[in-house]
C-alpha cells in the first residue's frame, strides 16, 4: 500500500472530521459502482451469448443471396433486374425502442417479420425470373438478420464503453483515493496525538519548575 | 417509434437490397461520396444505415464518431458480393477482449 497522502492539509480535527466524511462517501460510491460494475458485466455475458454466430449467419445468407441475385441477373439482364428492383413499393419499416441497462440507452428492436408476399413486392411476373423472387426472399431474410446483428453489436460497444468507464473509476477509488484519505485520516490522528503528548510533558516540565521555586 | 432503413453500398448490394424491400439504397463510387450521403442519412435521422465491409473500413473513423455514444443510429456493416473481408482483427472480438481482459472463445 502506497504511503500517499493529500497534500496541503493541516493536521487539525476540523479537518480530520471533513477528511472522515469525505472517506465515508468515497466507500459508498464505491461500493456502489462496484455493483454497477458487476451488473453491467453480467448483462455483457448475457449479451454476448447473443452474439455467438450471428455475423455467421448474415454471412451465410447473404453470401446465398447475392448468389441467386447473380443468377437472376444472368438469367434477365441487369437492366431488367435494376427494373425489378425500382419497382418495389415501399420501404420496410420497423420500430425500434431502447432500452435503459444501468443507464446505457441501448435499443431493442421490436421483432415484427419482415417478410412480404410475392405480390406485395412490386415488381411484374411477366418478365422476371423465378430466381429473382428467390433472390428477394434471401435478402429479406438476411435483412431480419442483419438488423437483429446490428442491434445486438451496437449494444455491445455501447455496454462496453460503459463497463471500460466505471471499471476505471472503481479502480480510481479503491487504489488510490481512497488509500490517500486513508493515509492522511491517520497521518492527523497520529499528529493530534504527538501534539497531545507534547502537551502533556510540556505541563509536566513547567508543574515541576513551579515546585522548584 | 417508426424507423428508416437505408442502404449505402455498390450498385449490386443495393438492387439487392432494394428487392428485399428497402426503397432509400444509395449508390456510391468514392469514399467522399460515402462519406457525404452518410452524413446527409445521420442528418435526416435514419435509425438503421447499411453499409459494405469495404465502406466501413474506410470511414471508420467518421463511423466511431457517430456510433461510439448514442444509441441510434445503427451502422451495421455487410460483406458485399465478394464475400467476407477477411480482417486481420474484428474489431468486435477486440473490443470483448478489452473489456473482459481475456479472449473469449466466440
Amino acid at each position: 500500500m502506497s504511503q500517499e497522502m493529500i497534500e496541503g492539509i493541516n493536521p487539525t480535527r476540523m479537518e480530520l472530521l471533513k477528511l472522515k466524511d469525505r472517506e465515508k462517501l468515497a466507500v459508498k460510491g464505491y461500493s456502489l459502482l462496484k455493483e454497477k460494475r458487476n451488473a453491467l458485466i453480467m448483462e455483457f455475458f448475457n449479451i454476448l451469448e447473443r452474439v455467438k454466430g450471428s455475423r455467421e449467419n448474415v454471412e451465410e445468407k447473404l453470401k446465398e443471396a447475392f448468389e441467386d441475385l447473380t443468377t437472376a441477373q444472368i438469367l434477365m439482364g441487369d437492366l431488367a433486374v435494376n427494373k425489378a428492383a425500382m419497382s418495389v413499393k415501399e420501404s420496410i419499416e420497423l420500430d425500434i425502442d431502447s432500452r435503459s441497462i444501468m443507464g446505457v440507452v441501448v435499443p431493442v428492436r421490436d421483432s415484427t417479420s419482415s417478410s412480404r408476399t410475392v405480390v406485395e413486392r412490386g415488381y411484374s411476373f411477366v418478365d422476371t425470373s423465378v430466381k429473382l423472387d428467390e433472390a428477394a426472399k434471401k435478402f429479406e431474410e438476411s435483412l431480419a438478420l442483419i438488423i437483429e446483428l446490428g442491434e445486438i453489436e451496437k449494444t455491445i460497444v455501447l455496454l462496453a464503453g460503459e463497463i471500460e468507464s466505471t471499471k476505471r473509476r472503481v479502480n480510481a477509488l479503491e487504489h488510490i483515493i481512497i488509500p490517500r484519505l486513508e493515509n492522511t485520516v491517520k497521518y492527523i490522528e497520529m499528529r493530534l496525538e504527538e501534539m497531545e503528548r507534547e502537551n502533556f510533558v510540556r505541563l509536566k516540565v513547567i508543574k515541576k519548575s513551579m515546585e522548584m521555586e | 417509434m417508426k424507423s428508416s432503413i437505408a442502404v449505402v453500398a455498390d450498385a449490386d448490394t443495393v438492387t439487392g437490397f432494394k428487392l428485399g424491400g428497402i426503397k432509400e439504397g444509395y449508390v456510391v463510387e468514392s469514399t467522399q461520396e460515402a462519406e457525404e450521403t452518410l452524413t446527409n442519412l445521420i442528418k435526416e435521422k435514419t435509425a438503421i444505415i447499411i453499409i459494405t465491409e469495404k465502406i466501413g473500413e474506410e470511414l471508420r473513423e467518421v463511423i466511431e464518431k457517430f456510433t461510439k455514444s448514442s444509441a441510434l443510429p445503427m451502422i451495421i456493416e455487410i460483406p458485399d458480393k465478394s464475400g467476407p473481408s477477411d480482417r486481420a482483427t474484428d474489431p468486435m472480438r477486440e473490443l470483448i477482449k478489452r473489456v473482459i481482459g481475456v479472449e473469449m472463445v466466440k
